[in-house]
């Protein structure tokens, strides 16, 4: 039953991922984004990690997915403008991720016995162990990731806000 | 306890067991599943008739009208026929469209809204998926609407629905904020993401009663984001009849705007029963101190007419900001947002944190 | 802890300066608290303390390498008003965001956990993102900008695969954990733990600009404002190399021999496509891009070494790295805006000009292409060394014959300033605390030229 699920969910998150990079409208893009997210989410949930399968939609899906929406929306692509590449490139792009793939897929093929390397807590997805987790053990990084958002919040105000002076 | 006799528990229990009794663990949970959605569909299509005749009625009155008074009696009826009439209706897809995102955009919207029901306890016991994160799930799916609306603007190929779209798009991503941190503060209260945990932290009391100052700002301004996220006067921008038309579903009609107009519905009463489930407790019945008789008798009425009653209280105060509050501009709009609420619900939200630390609530 | 806690009240203390009207004095504060974090850096010498569940630790690896980071970032904040140009409203901000990529630094050369490897460089890395397109209206800012962002975006992925495939293989993102687990299954091939090595030399080849994923460094340095230039060049590179190496000494050194050949395949290409490409460029910044990912290639010698020689290698190299290139781009940036051009023939003349202009410009090229008697031969020649008893003499004979190749391109802007003549004969003026930083950088790389000994051993 769980076997089953997850190789429905993983098929389902390739093909849409798939989508995602073959469908010729910007929109359509994003909206198959949004079902990848989805059905990563639903793996989230498989895991008994509830708690982020949620936060997994709404910061992406929710959120960020919408203020994707909004820029391509407004940017009004379309086929049309979309620029053209060489075939040379196209070319050289396949094979540089199709070698990629290839040793992914070798070394993959190559672990043939998949083993937890150690035991494994499954009620860890729970908020309650996840918010312990995060104060206790993984305490640093959780107020370091602080810095990092900070740093972000005053590029955008800097980048984005209009220079008095000039204008 | 008193409040046990009318734990519904005991019927969903009977249910599962005469179920279980006759049929296979598959056929169970099918048959379950079924009758939950029958009762869903059930409940949203009274739900979205009520509603719409109460607003009818509520603007009718604070605008010393009538309202509805010919089909049925009260004119109760009008609200069937208008149904029918949507029903009826040829659904138009217009020629420059993208057909696919216009017809999936309603469903998208409406969808997202009956996924929010789940976790609601309509009464003792009365949970359809009582989930430990309930209060996020809520939130979450209901962000999600936007998506449905985004799509529906832009696939119309109409500037008006364009931009309709955008401006709720804005508004709704923006209060989600507020409301957001508005929730996380009773969460940090009751000290639960589940609803049922939190309807029942309120057994002695509603957080409105106990939390003191913080929480009602708390509940205020929960009500305010409520409104904005729903799209409704003042903050009705989005569908400003005298600029937009009709907002993003202009180019809607028939059964399609119907989808939109009961999915706003059923928003509402989700955001509602939020509200009251997680500051004016739930079903938890109203008692006073030690006024062991006048508890007794509040017990005696069934939590879920609780429930409905606070729930409906809350979207009766939501329809009266309609009639009472002009539109606002697009910049005061934000501005109310970011340099107003955001910043209280900040503060606020480590005021209570601070107060449920050092136990200076009931 | 005390310096990431020091550095990020220092940065957020900036912030505040636009609100309380302090913004003039914003460049002196940040200049004073990483002055602060360099004296609490300075007192963990020896101490090799370990913070949060051996999140960090602070050995002296880390208090040297961190010490380096911030001295450069210092030196760069001194010339605050020549990056800022027209965006002089954002002054505070900037600087903010400056000394909060130098935190993104320290965790990224004192992490002890993976997950604190890939916030660092995550901070390291916005940071740049930001200050590569300070030039708003510029179109080359612009330009480096969103291809910093979107290559080094992607490259953050690779790395974060790699994070995963080895938290995979050894159940842990503490690097004791996964080094133990790499001692006892040295022998038998694991193949999850190299496609996570794998994928995180990926990530961390871009950070450092080495080929074949530098494809990047030309544009972004040439089109970020001159002095960003210099950050990316020093700091970035010096805090990116002290993650590279650390992670591979500490954890992967037992396996050595399944990425040795990766690296020295990618070291020899990137020495030969730097240097080569260096040769035919006329833009300066650009040429300067082509030679630090020349440089990239020589540092990656030493994460070959078989013990803590290669540390104390990479550390004198990019101490002299750092110091002889920022300035030298400080340098470009004056002759940019003297001039107008950044061409090597902006520095003809130079001599007239402003004679310890040239001379530092001197003094820097030399140390920077390796001559004795200046940092740089010390540095190259640690570098080598430790290769070589590690038993890489061909590869040290490659990086000798780059070295010679490098030698023509540093002399054209030497040969410019002191034997052509000049277009204009205006004197060039610089503020008395710029001159002085120069001569310092000057000095230092002398001294160490003479007495590569000041640098102590880690």
């Amino acid at each position: 039953m769980i076997a089953s699920v997850f190789y429905f969910l993983s098929f389902v998150s390739i093909f849409f991922a798939v989508m995602v990079v073959v469908s010729k409208n910007p929109v359509h893009s994003v909206l198959y984004l949004i079902l990848t997210f989805f059905s990563i989410a639903g793996h989230y949930l498989l895991l008994n990690a509830q708690f982020l399968a949620l936060v997994h939609i709404v910061v992406y899906a929710g959120a960020i997915m919408v203020l994707f929406l909004f820029v391509i929306m407004l940017l009004n692509l379309n086929a049309a403008t979309e620029p053209v590449k060489s075939s040379l490139m196209k070319f050289a792009g396949a094979i540089a991720g199709g070698s990629l793939m290839l040793v992914l897929i070798a070394v993959l093929s190559k672990i043939n016995s998949i083993q937890p390397a150690h035991e494994v807590n499954t009620q860890i997805g729970l908020i309650k162990n996840l918010g312990k987790i995060l104060f206790t053990e993984y305490n640093l990084p959780f107020e370091v990731a602080s810095i990092l958002f900070l740093v972000a919040m005053i590029g955008t105000v800097i980048l984005a806000k209009k220079n008095p002076h000039t204008s | 306890m008193i409040l046990s006799i009318y734990n519904f528990t005991l019927l969903t229990d009977k249910i599962h067991s005469f179920l279980s009794a006759h049929m296979s663990e598959e056929f169970v949970l099918t048959t379950e599943l079924v009758l939950i959605g029958l009762l869903i569909v059930t409940f949203v299509a009274v739900l979205a008739m009520v509603l719409i005749y109460t607003e009818r009625k509520v603007a009718a009155y604070m605008q010393l009208r009538e309202g509805p008074n010919r089909v049925g009696i009260y004119g109760t009826g009008q609200v069937v026929a208008d149904v029918l009439k949507l029903v009826l209706k040829e659904g138009i897809t217009p020629n420059g469209a993208d057909k696919l995102m216009f017809n999936l955009a309603p469903y998208i919207v409406l969808s997202t809204c009956i996924m929010a029901l789940a976790p609601i306890a309509f009464g003792n016991g009365l949970v359809l998926w009582d989930l430990n994160i309930g209060v996020l799930y809520i939130t979450s799916i209901t962000s999600l609407g936007v998506i449905g609306i985004l799509i529906a603007g832009w696939s119309s190929n109409n500037k008006y629905s364009m931009l309709g779209a955008m401006r709720s798009g804005a508004q709704i991503v923006s209060y989600e904020l507020s409301a957001g941190l508005c929730i996380i503060s009773i969460v940090v209260l009751a000290g639960s993401m589940q609803m049922s945990e939190i309807v029942n932290s309120q057994a002695d009391g509603w957080w409105i009663f106990k939390g003191h100052l913080p929480v009602i700002v708390a509940f205020i301004i929960f009500i305010i984001a409520a409104t904005a996220e729903l799209n409704r006067a003042p903050f009705d921008l989005a569908e400003a009849e005298s600029e937009l038309t009709a907002g993003f579903h202009t180019e809607y009609s028939g059964m399609k705007f119907a989808m939109f107009f009961l999915a706003e519905y059923i928003n509402m009463f989700v955001l509602c029963a939020m509200a009251a489930t997680l500051f004016l407790g739930g079903w938890m019945p109203f008692h006073i101190g030690h006024w062991t008789t006048f508890n007794n008798v509040m017990d005696y009425i069934p939590s879920p007419l609780w429930f409905l009653g606070k729930t409906f209280f809350i979207i009766f105060i939501i329809m009266w900001f309609r009639w009472t509050f002009p539109r606002l501009r697009v910049d005061q709009l934000l501005d109310l947002e970011w340099k107003y609420l955001l910043p209280i619900s900040m503060i606020n939200l480590l005021m209570i944190a601070l107060m449920n630390i050092l136990g200076w609530h009931f | 802890m005390n310096v990431v806690i020091a550095l990020t009240i220092t940065g957020i203390l900036n912030l505040f300066g636009s609100i309380f009207s302090y913004r003039k004095i914003t460049p002196l504060l940040s200049i004073i608290g990483l002055t602060t974090a360099i004296v609490f850096n300075s007192m963990y010498w020896n101490t090799n303390q370990s913070f949060f569940n051996h999140m960090m630790v602070v050995d002296n690896y880390a208090v040297a390498f961190g010490t380096v980071c911030m001295v450069l970032a210092a030196c760069l904040i001194i010339f605050y008003n020549r990056f800022m140009g027209d965006n002089d409203h954002h002054l505070p901000e900037v600087l903010s965001v400056i000394v909060l990529s130098v935190d993104g630094a320290i965790v990224m050369v004192s992490y002890t956990n993976l997950l604190m490897l890939f916030l660092g460089v995550e901070i390291l890395s916005i940071s740049f993102y930001i200050l590569a397109g300070l030039k708003k209206k510029d179109l080359g800012s612009n330009e480096a900008a969103i291809k910093y962002f979107l290559m080094g975006a992607f490259s953050t992925g690779f790395l974060l695969l790699g994070i995963t495939l080895i938290y995979g293989a050894t159940a842990s993102f503490d690097l004791s954990v996964i080094s133990e687990y790499v001692k006892l299954n040295s022998t038998s091939t694991n193949y999850l733990l190299l496609s996570g090595v794998l994928l995180i030399l990926v990530g961390l080849l871009f950070k450092v600009a080495a080929a074949p994923f530098h494809f990047w460094t030309p544009d972004v340095y040439q089109g970020a404002p001159t002095i960003i230039t210099a950050f990316f060049a020093t700091v970035g590179k010096i805090a990116s190399f002290g993650a590279f190496y650390r992670l591979f000494q500490m954890c992967f050194s037992p396996i050595v021999n399944e990425w040795s050949g990766v690296i020295m395949v990618v070291a020899i290409i990137t020495m030969f496509i730097g240097n080569i490409t260096a040769l035919q460029q006329k833009n300066l910044k650009r040429m300067f891009a082509y030679s630090s990912i020349a440089h990239a290639g020589y540092m990656l010698l030493a994460l070959l070494s078989h013990d803590y020689l290669g540390g104390n290698a990479i550390l004198f190299y990019s101490i002299a790295y750092g110091i002889s290139s920022m300035s030298a781009f400080i340098i470009i940036h004056i002759i940019q805006t003297q001039t107008g051009t950044d061409e090597a023939m902006g520095f003809a003349g130079l001599v007239h000009k402003n004679k310890t202009l040239a001379m530092i410009t001197a003094i820097s090229m030399l140390s920077l292409s390796g001559i004795p008697l200046t940092a740089g031969f010390f540095g190259k020649f640690y570098l080598f060394s430790s290769a070589i008893e590690s038993g890489y003499v061909l590869l040290v004979c490659l990086a000798v014959i780059n070295s010679f190749i490098g030698i023509y391109y540093y002399f054209k802007p030497v040969i410019e300033s002191y034997f052509k003549d000049s277009i204009t004969d205006d004197v060039i003026k610089l503020k008395s605390v710029e001159t002085i930083l120069l001569i310092f950088l000057s000095i230092a790389t002398i001294l160490l030229g003479i007495f590569p000994g000041l640098v102590p051993a880690i």
